[in-house]
């Protein structure tokens, strides 16, 4: 046993054990990191919803995304926005209040 | 006072959830307490051959949902161990029989007379698992130092935090020589990859097999590693939380142990 440990340094071989640790920690975090189509679309819709109180927007070319990189995931949202919305905006104001 | 009802999981199956949950009951009933073991694997009875009890079943655990039975009649007593039951599952019923609210009911018939209700959840994380966590006071998660039993453990943990559970977790299977030879997951790198509490680390042990093979209890069985292990498992469920938990080590020649026991204080509590 000595031995072996001895050639595993040698050769420079990573123990099984650390390399299942490394994995299973990966897949762990990309576990937690899954999100549903449909929790996206609804995280869509409802996000719609919020920004057309206040602007109006082009509702079919919003788009949603999540993009990962080795560091961090991040959630990209993009609209082209037509017009803010002066007026319609105090009235849904008044809207939530009654 | 009213007893506890614990939950038995692991997500992944055969990882040895029934042979603990039988060993754990069976050496609580030791310790003189009262305990229902309940196979809430409906359709794949399991426990009641495990624990030798096989030839005794008359009613089981749907037939008490309901209304078949009385709860004396579904529980069948162990002859060997004072206090031990078990509430077999049922053989021909489908899985979905069962619903939360029923457990909930079980559970408040089982804590009026049981000190320990220990529920052996099936494998995976659907109806069976749903059901009975809905009931659950406290889980135990059992896993084996594999990839695969340790990541489907931390999806169990994160339903059972979701249902404000805050579980404890058996490492089970442990082979000491290959932890130490760099071939296995070692109980600390699965603490540190779940970040859970520790209940108890088992050796593999073939007495196992062989207490399966009889229906003896294993920890009736002193020479059993792993029945020690259990032992010790159900003494920090019974009032003593802070038994430090032993860390199985590779068997050396005498001398070998005598210097592992002299420097060996430190390195055991943990």
């Amino acid at each position: 046993m000595r031995l072996n440990d001895l050639l595993k340094k040698l050769v420079n071989k990573q123990d099984s054990r650390e390399v299942a640790k490394k994995r299973l920690k990966f897949a762990l975090v990309y576990d937690k990191l899954e999100v549903s189509d449909t929790m996206l679309d609804n995280l869509q819709s409802e996000l719609m919803e919020v920004i057309s109180r206040y602007f109006e927007i082009d509702q079919n070319a919003m788009n949603l995304d999540i993009q990962r990189s080795d560091d961090y995931s991040a959630l990209v949202l993009n609209t082209p926005i037509l017009s803010a919305r002066h007026q319609n905006h105090a009235q849904a104001a008044q809207g939530h209040a009654g | 006072m009213e007893g506890k009802v614990i939950v038995m999981t692991s997500g992944k199956g055969g990882v040895g959830k029934t042979t603990v949950t039988a060993s754990v009951g069976a050496a609580l009933a030791l310790q003189g307490k009262r305990v229902a073991i309940v196979d809430m694997d409906i359709g794949l009875r399991n426990l009641d051959v495990v624990m030798g009890l096989e030839n005794r079943i008359v009613f089981n655990v749907v037939d008490l949902i309901q209304g078949r039975c009385k709860l004396k009649q579904a529980a069948i007593k162990d002859r060997r161990i004072d206090n031990l039951f078990l509430i077999p599952a049922s053989q021909s019923d489908d899985k979905d029989v069962i619903k939360p609210e029923n457990m909930v009911w079980l559970t408040n018939k089982l804590r009026k007379e049981y000190d320990f209700t220990l529920l052996d959840c099936p494998a995976g994380i659907e109806h069976g698992f749903k059901n009975s966590i809905a009931a659950a006071d406290e889980a135990i998660v059992i896993c084996t130092p594999d990839v695969s039993a340790v990541r489907d453990a931390d999806r169990v943990i994160g339903l059972l935090y979701a249902r404000s559970i805050t579980p404890k977790l058996v490492v089970n299977r442990i082979s000491p020589k290959m932890v130490e030879n760099g071939d296995m997951l070692s109980h600390d790198d699965i603490v540190d990859v779940l970040s859970i509490d520790l209940v108890g680390l088992v050796e593999m042990d073939d007495q196992v097999v062989v207490s399966s093979n009889t229906g003896v209890p294993l920890v009736t069985n002193r020479e059993s590693k792993a029945g020690m292990a259990f032992q010790r498992i159900a003494m920090r469920l019974n009032g003593q939380p802070d038994l430090p938990i032993e860390n199985p080590m590779v068997q050396r020649g005498f001398w070998r142990t005598i210097g592992k026991k002299l420097g060996r204080r430190n390195k055991d509590a943990k």
